[in-house]
């Protein structure tokens, strides 16, 4: 070390890790997603008084209908909620102390996994049961998607990490 | 050497390019949010609003959200539709509610629940003091609103422009927020709401206001609170 300052190995090898592509998308569309997950809550909550549904869209419909509600709690908070999560953890991701840490890409993995299966519940739910679309659910439905393709990548990332 | 220097310089490049995009989106958001929790550039929802789907009763019940006084295990579910114009409506707000609420309701026979019914044409103001009432509600303060609503008929319901400043007014004689009032009242919140409600109405057959319906019977007189009063008793378990 030239400057003389100590620093451990283990360090030096997590720095020199480039901050993931995937991770910076994954924090992208979650961002994204957390602003419409927000906005359907704030509808819910009666604080915006309707949705920008769009001339054939049904957005009142789907979020009146019993299955806006998973566990007692609308379902757009569990948006809000998960949407936050997978922020913060792919914005930790991308540090240079954590770029290259594998457990790191696991919690990614799972959690997009989580928020994609969800997701294809609601879409089939609107699709068969509600009989309505909501774009802005259709939208967090296809960010879901997006943000768990991209953190398949995770998975190639070799173990020692 | 030179390449660890120009690999550090890459990394701190696409961090850096990385978080302008993320701040960027994240100002974005939060102006569309904003935006749109603020009604819109203030536009005041003064008509009912288009609402598709409500042929699902579930959903429009849902939709509507009446407000109750009153315990829900109450044995008598008494509905009434109004409309804030109504001066038929103000002497139920006024005279009979009020004797409902102190024997009725009050023993545990009763739960009130009320739905707004704007009737529209000569009563332009109806949709919107409806509004305010659930603008009050948000502060926890709706059936003083309402009361104040009623008590103050003749002097709003006159105006030829929107009664703003009066709905304003009266939120700050209860001691509500005045800026979350305004806030409220000058957007487009709880016109859905007030619509399920119309639509509800009509569902159901209503025609005029008020409207009283007992247990899904619906009541001739429901001025005539003695009527009411027999009515309940009559009614199963009260």
């Amino acid at each position: 070390m030239s400057d003389g300052v100590r620093r451990s190995p283990s360090l030096e090898v997590r720095g020199a890790e480039s901050p993931p592509l995937n991770r910076m998308g994954i924090a992208l569309l979650s961002l994204v997603g957390l602003f419409i997950a927000g906005y359907m809550l704030l509808y819910k909550l009666g604080w915006i008084g309707a949705l920008a549904c769009g001339v054939a869209g049904s957005c009142n419909v789907v979020q009146a209908s019993s299955w806006a509600v998973f566990l007692e709690i609308p379902v757009p908070a569990w948006g809000v909620g998960g949407y936050t999560a997978l922020l913060i953890v792919a914005l930790a991701g991308i540090q240079p102390g954590l770029a290259g840490d594998r457990r790191v890409g696991l919690v990614v993995v799972a959690l997009g996994a989580i928020a994609f299966v969800f997701s294809a519940y609601l879409t089939v739910l609107e699709a068969f049961v509600i009989h309505a679309w909501c774009r802005w659910c259709v939208g967090s439905a296809v960010l879901a998607t997006l943000i768990f393709i991209l953190s398949l990548a995770e998975l190639r990332r070799p173990r020692s990490r | 050497m030179k390449g660890q220097k120009k690999a550090g310089a890459t990394k701190g490049t696409n961090l850096r390019a990385f978080y302008v995009v993320f701040a960027v989106v994240a100002l974005a958001g939060i102006a569309a949010l904003g935006y749109a929790v603020a009604g819109r550039g203030g536009q005041v929802a003064t008509e009912p609003v288009e609402l598709a789907g409500m042929q699902d009763m579930r959903a429009l019940v849902e939709t509507a959200k009446g407000v109750t006084i009153g315990e829900s295990s109450a044995p008598v579910k008494l509905i009434v539709f109004s409309d804030y114009q109504c001066p038929w409506c103000g002497v139920f707000a006024s005279r009979v509610k009020p004797l409902l609420e102190a024997n009725e309701v009050k023993a545990g026979k009763l739960q009130i629940v009320f739905y707004d019914f704007p009737l529209g044409g000569g009563h332009k103001h109806s949709f919107v003091a409806a509004r305010a009432a659930r603008c009050a509600a948000d502060q926890g303060r709706f059936w003083e609103y309402h009361d104040v609503l009623f008590g103050q008929q003749s002097r709003w319901s006159a105006k030829a422009a929107t009664p703003l400043a009066e709905f304003e007014e009266y939120a700050g004689e209860l001691g509500l927020d005045p800026s979350a009032f305004e806030g409220c009242l000058k957007s487009d919140r709880y016109a859905e709401m007030v619509t399920a409600n119309r639509l509800l109405g009509e569902a159901l057959g209503v025609n005029a206001t008020p409207t009283v319906i007992i247990n899904n019977k619906r009541v001739s007189n429901p001025l005539d609170y003695e009527e009411l009063s027999k009515q309940i008793a009559q009614e199963p378990g009260a």
